[in-house]
């Protein structure tokens, strides 16, 4: 993949320019520039990621449908959703569909970040022609409502404690459990979503996904709370590589 | 000779002898080692003195070595009011004493003592209560002496990092001593995650330093199982060095460790904070070299440091003679006891201290304390007790430079009474003890009324094993509280020897003397409540630690009460001093920027809040701000602008009844409003106020897009959320604010420049008329277009998906070159729309403004049966009203230009303000909003508005729109 300028492509992340800041060589990914890496050694950044590494994965796609028949309808789609709320359900594909509240899904592409499913489902997603029409809920601008950021490795807990009140540590927030809850004072929705590689080895991973007007501010909070535990912006490549 | 006092390993756990520091004490260089406090390396080289008392400016030192009193406040060169036995030494610090004048040795502020009998106690109420003008007299004085240590704000300070973090454990045990030791590992082992809190740096609370057994070993031994027993463990953490300095609702516990805050949610919680050792009362008890026992033997034990070469033991209790042994180990020639005990004990203790030869005066007590040299005493009078609080005929004078004080305790019971614990005294133990505890909060050890050692250990593991079982872990069994605590014997009931001429302190942080309790009582104030602030007893920094068991023995006594029916004053968090940075952490200010931001300030703008968000109020430098609005104004007017409105508020609301729900939530008609246009939507609450407005657009049969003002749209939003589950109509309601970055394009070129961008819509007035709506592209990026008039000239909102922002402005400034597109702001925006008579809900209108006041009557459909506030509207309307919102120029336009708020006059009379106001600079006069009588608000009407400096001009009521009046530029 070439290395591409941040602003190449029509969208943008809202925080290209602290990427850029701190080293970032970006490709494309899904029409946009994602940091995949910071031009350290590979290993280094996956120890990096092991340990506390930071990512921004806005551009990568992710959205939503909320409303009255929403579960109902991408069932119908072919996700499958379980029943309870505040759980995040992972897919065949690997995205993961977040059931914020019993009608409200949120959809995070996997990070081969293709888009395939969430292209489908918004392809799918029609107003029918004529009034009665079925409840299938509506589609919600997630992707640009929402900055997508992931935190990986041992110390995420330790972080999320200076900046958040839930109690994230491994032990007392599952794999797939969600906290819509306030970080660093503003409104965030947390998923937890491991990173196991094949040889068994699992690194603590979490989504987070807040106001994207607000970007630069919560990305600044996180890498102010994660340098006391060496943490740093790891791109793409390093949570790809988390699961090699 | 430096470190005269330190005493061979292997006293001095605490402190590191291969690393040696230096630091300053008032100019004088001070040696000690690492693990060293500040006051224990000053003790070590013979530095006794430590401050100046608050009042009297007497000479104090050392008295709890354990940070719980204000003798030991000293200033550092960026902090004041440093607890020097708990802060470490560091090489190079610099430490001087605080709150005297002149020099350290020689505080001209000594003699306030000489006129000590006309400072009486209650003195503020005394003087300023009956003759307020006194305060002009005391008020430089009482300002002088106020305060201990200094802040200088010249000095150059730095903001240092504090930050918070939040905690989480089954339980939660608070104090490292032996009872929160034993409670941490029981809790553990039942398979608890604790976390254990300990105020030192060091675990064992009183293991480490006091004599349990005449050998002097066995705190030793215990103490080390007990660590064992604690570290090492996955679901056991220990935090040292951390104060929790109290307890809130659901186990809630704020924990202080270096700049760190935390807070600590526990499931259950074991508080062994153990017990404040107590001073005796006698004259100049508040002197260097006087101090508890206990202090002694924290500096013999923990820090290696004689604390004196020939000392008195005033004793009480058995742990007196275990002081009395430590001192014959340090090398400390002990002179003799006083013991206010008539008969002597059988304890081992007692017998080895005999063994050694020491003098015993059983039933004796210390009358005095005397000094040759003010900064320290040099000997002591003891005198036979005679009954309670008196001494016999006769005294004895001894020789000495240390007193130490063993005559009881006091439940350190702070985070109990925080937590709602009930006290009660014992009389057999003559202390408080806690009778009653909240659900899952546990008392264990000698906060507990428990001292026995054994009884110690077994009341922790019970506590632990209690507060596992609260937090939910299976405890089979819970075994029951020690039958024998060993807390007779500890505590004398009266250890108060007043002294006819004084200076026999019960609060030594206020310097009150044992008669001023008295005479406060005297005075009427004879609760201990009352008293304490009529007196101030227990008031100073260390919050009565020492003091408040004291002072209800003395309101028990002098008011012939029994004790038994009394308690402490209101225990209130914080337990230890808390810092302002502690308090405020890292500080956390969320803020909003637009997609486009970095483009803005690319571009010179000059940003202001909107909230949160941030906009650009103009572009340019602020020296030339009134001249760059103006020519933004032009460019809108005569070519081409573009602003950012990203922060406006967006609102898809979708569903079949969309437009009923819209019916119902705004006060215009829009069931019939066709797909493909917007219209208006002005919004009242339940009183008929108004309250926000925008558009609706209608992008489909039951999609509408509605915008909100920046600033209310969560307000609107909410309101739609509230009523949506009122009134269960089939739609859904997202707030879309951020998902969409926005633009205006405006002005008579706007059309042109966007052309270039925007093939698949047809532009054209007949086709995408004035309030029209589509879906389509510009510059390949999805965007939502509507055609509005809020600046009054052709121009398009564009919204597009917010990741795409600053592409979308990044064409449409580079499609407008050619036409010269200029940027315009916030304050252009604000010009343009008053030129248009446009209003701003919130700065046009205020909390109480309704639809006829504002003259918006045509925004309310009349056909439709029920909107919110339309019942209010209804009544309203059908009242007269008593102002109204009317646009103005002035009589005399040389006049300035009236400012936002400036009043509305009418005679004398406050009818109205001006809202908006400003020189267009299309129309070259003064043109503004303002609220004024209902009868003045015909066209033509003249009143008076009062500007700055209280001169009044004439306003008179004109027709808007000012500009453009039938609106044939925006229709274009």
């Amino acid at each position: 993949m070439n290395a591409i300028a941040p602003a190449s492509h029509l969208r943008r992340s809202f925080i290209y320019r602290l990427l850029a800041a701190s080293g970032a060589e970006f490709g494309e990914v899904n029409g946009g520039a994602v940091a995949l890496h910071y031009g350290g050694s590979r290993e280094a950044e996956l120890a990096t990621a092991r340990r506390l590494g930071l990512a921004d994965l806005s551009v990568l796609p992710h959205g939503g449908f909320k409303g009255k028949g929403t579960v109902e309808w991408l069932t119908a789609q072919g996700l499958a959703i379980g029943p309870d709320s505040n759980v995040a359900y992972k897919q065949a594909g690997g995205e993961w569909a977040a059931r914020l509240a019993p009608t409200e899904i949120f959809l995070l592409d996997s990070l081969a970040g293709t888009g395939a499913l969430l292209q489908r489902l918004n392809a799918a997603w029609q107003w029918a022609a004529a009034a009665p029409r079925p409840a299938q809920g509506y589609p919600m601008p997630r992707q640009d409502s929402h900055a997508w950021f992931m935190a990986t490795g041992a110390f995420v807990p330790e972080m999320f404690a200076k900046i958040c009140g839930v109690d994230l540590r491994r032990e007392h927030f599952a794999e797939g459990a969600i906290a819509q809850t306030s970080v660093a004072k503003m409104s965030a929705i947390i998923i937890r979503a491991d990173r196991p590689a094949k040889d068994g080895r699992v690194t603590p991973a979490y989504h987070v996904l807040a106001d994207i007007a607000s970007a630069e501010y919560l990305w600044t909070c996180l890498m102010d709370a994660a340098a006391e535990f060496d943490g740093k912006p790891v791109g793409l490549r390093a949570l790809r590589d988390l699961e090699a | 000779m430096s470190q005269l006092n330190r005493l061979p390993a292997p006293f001095g756990r605490l402190i590191d002898r291969a690393k040696p520091l230096t630091f300053e004490f008032e100019g004088r260089a001070i040696e000690g080692f690492a693990g060293d406090t500040i006051a224990s390396a000053l003790a070590a080289n013979e530095q006794w003195m430590l401050s100046r008392s608050f009042k009297y400016h007497r000479p104090r030192g050392i008295l709890t070595l354990a940070g719980q009193d204000a003798n030991t406040l000293v200033q550092l060169p960026d902090e004041p009011s440093c607890l020097a036995d708990r802060y470490p030494a560091r090489h190079g610090l610099k430490v001087m004493a605080q709150n005297y004048f002149g020099s350290f040795d020689n505080d001209m502020a000594r003699l306030v003592e000489l006129a000590h009998r006309f400072l009486p106690v209650g003195f503020y109420y005394k003087t300023f209560n009956e003759k307020k003008s006194s305060w002009k007299f005391w008020e430089p004085v009482v300002r002088a002496m106020a305060g201990l240590g200094k802040i200088d704000p010249k000095a150059d300070f730095h903001h240092s990092y504090y930050d918070k973090k939040y905690l989480f454990a089954d339980v939660a045990v608070i104090g490292g001593g032996p009872a929160g030791l034993a409670a941490a590992r029981a809790a553990a082992d039942a398979g608890a995650e604790v976390i254990l809190v300990e105020e030192n740096e060091a675990l064992g609370g009183s293991l480490g330093y006091a004599r349990f057994d005449a050998k002097g070993e066995r705190g030793n031994q215990v103490l080390d199982d007990l660590v064992k027993g604690v570290e090492g463990r996955g679901n056991l953490s220990v935090m040292t060095g951390a104060i929790c300095s109290g307890y809130f609702a659901d186990h809630w516990l704020p924990v202080i460790q270096g700049n760190r805050f935390y807070k600590l949610r526990a499931k259950s919680v074991v508080i062994a904070t153990g017990s404040l050792e107590q001073p005796a009362v006698f004259r100049n008890n508040d002197l260097p070299g006087v101090m508890m026992a206990s202090a002694a033997q924290r500096l013999i034990r923990l820090y290696g440091v004689r604390p004196g070469r020939k000392a008195v033991i005033l004793a009480a209790n058995d742990d007196a003679y275990g002081a009395a042994l430590d001192l014959l180990d340090a090398g400390t020639e002990v002179v003799a006891i006083a013991d206010l005990r008539a008969t002597a004990s059988n304890s081992p203790l007692v017998a080895a201290v005999k063994a050694r030869g020491i003098a015993i005066h059983q039933g004796h007590g210390i009358s005095e304390a005397l000094y040759a040299k003010k900064s320290h005493i040099s000997g002591a009078v003891l005198a036979p007790v005679a009954g309670e609080g008196t001494f016999g005929r006769g005294g004895t004078q001894v020789a000495c430079d240390l007193i130490l004080m063993s005559v009881g305790f006091s439940p350190a019971g702070q985070i109990l009474h925080h937590a709602g614990a009930k006290f009660g005294y014992c009389h057999a133990s003559n202390m408080f003890q806690p009778v009653e505890t909240p659900t899952g909060v546990h008392a264990a050890g000698s906060v507990n009324n428990t001292y026995d050692l054994d009884a110690v250990l077994a009341d922790g593991r019970r506590a632990g094993l209690a507060a596992a079982r609260d937090a939910g872990l299976g405890v089979a069994e819970i075994p029951a509280a020690p039958a024998e605590k060993g807390n007779v014997g500890r505590t004398h009931p009266w250890p108060i020897f007043p002294h006819e001429r004084g200076f026999d302190f019960v609060d030594f942080d206020e310097d009150l003397k044992y008669h001023d309790l008295v005479n406060g009582i005297a005075d009427g104030y004879d609760n201990v409540e009352l008293l304490k602030r009529y007196s101030t007893v227990g008031m100073g920094p260390s919050q009565g630690k020492h003091s408040a068991v004291a002072a209800v023995r003395i309101v028990a006594r002098e008011t012939g009460g029994d004790i038994a029916r009394m308690s402490v004053t209101t225990q209130r968090p914080p337990y230890a001093p808390e810092k302002f940075g502690h308090l405020a952490g890292r500080v956390f200010d969320p803020e909003r920027r637009t997609a486009m931001h970095h483009r803005h300030l690319e571009l010179g703008a000059q940003m202001m809040p909107a909230g949160i968000w941030w906009r650009p109020a103009y572009y340019g430098a602020k020296s030339e701000r009134s001249a760059l609005i103006n020519a933004e104004v032009r460019a809108v007017r005569e070519n081409v602008g573009l602003i950012d409105v990203s922060t406006l508020g967006g609102l898809d609301v979708r569903g079949p009844d969309a437009a009923e729900f819209l019916n119902r939530m705004y006060t215009f008609a829009y069931v019939k409003q066709p797909v493909g246009r917007s219209r208006y939507v002005l919004m009242t609450d339940n009183a008929g106020v108004i309250t926000d407005d925008g558009v609706a657009c209608r992008f489909h049969d039951e999609h509408f897009y509605v915008t909100a003002t920046t600033s209310g749209v969560d307000a609107v939003y909410r309101q739609m959320l509230f009523w949506n589950a009122q009134w269960r109509l089939d739609v859904d309601v997202a707030n879309v604010t951020a998902a969409y970055a926005g633009v205006n394009i405006a002005g008579p070129k706007s059309r042109a420049v966007l052309q270039k961008v925007c093939s698949d819509i047809d532009l054209s007035a007949e086709s995408f008329p004035y309030m029209g709506v589509r879906l389509g592209t510009v510059a390949g990026i999805p965007a939502r277009l509507m055609r509005v008039g809020f600046v009054g000239e052709l121009g398009y909102e564009i919204h597009v998906p917010a990741g795409y922002g600053e592409a979308l402005w990044d064409a449409l400034m580079e499609a407008g070159k050619a036409e010269g597109i200029r940027p315009f702001g916030v304050e252009a925006q604000r010009v343009l729309r008053l030129e248009k008579g446009h209003i701003i809900v919130s700065q046009d209108t205020d909390g109480l403004t309704n639809i006829w006041e504002a003259d918006m009557a045509w925004a309310v459909a009349k056909s439709k049966p029920f909107f919110i506030g339309g019942r209010s509207t209804e009544i309203m309307g059908a009242k007269k009203q008593l102002r109204k919102l009317v646009g103005f120029t002035l009589k005399n336009d040389a006049d300035p230009c009236p400012e936002e708020c400036h009043l509305v006059l009418k005679g004398e009379e406050i009818v109205g303000r001006v809202t908006s106001a400003v020189r267009s600079p299309s129309l070259g006069k003064v043109l503004g909003l303002a609220y004024v009588h209902a009868d003045d608000a015909a066209p033509g009407t003249s009143f008076e508005i009062k500007i700055d400096g209280g001169r009044r001009i004439t306003g008179i009521v004109t027709k808007y729109p000012f500009y453009d009046p039938d609106n044939k530029r925006q229709e274009m």
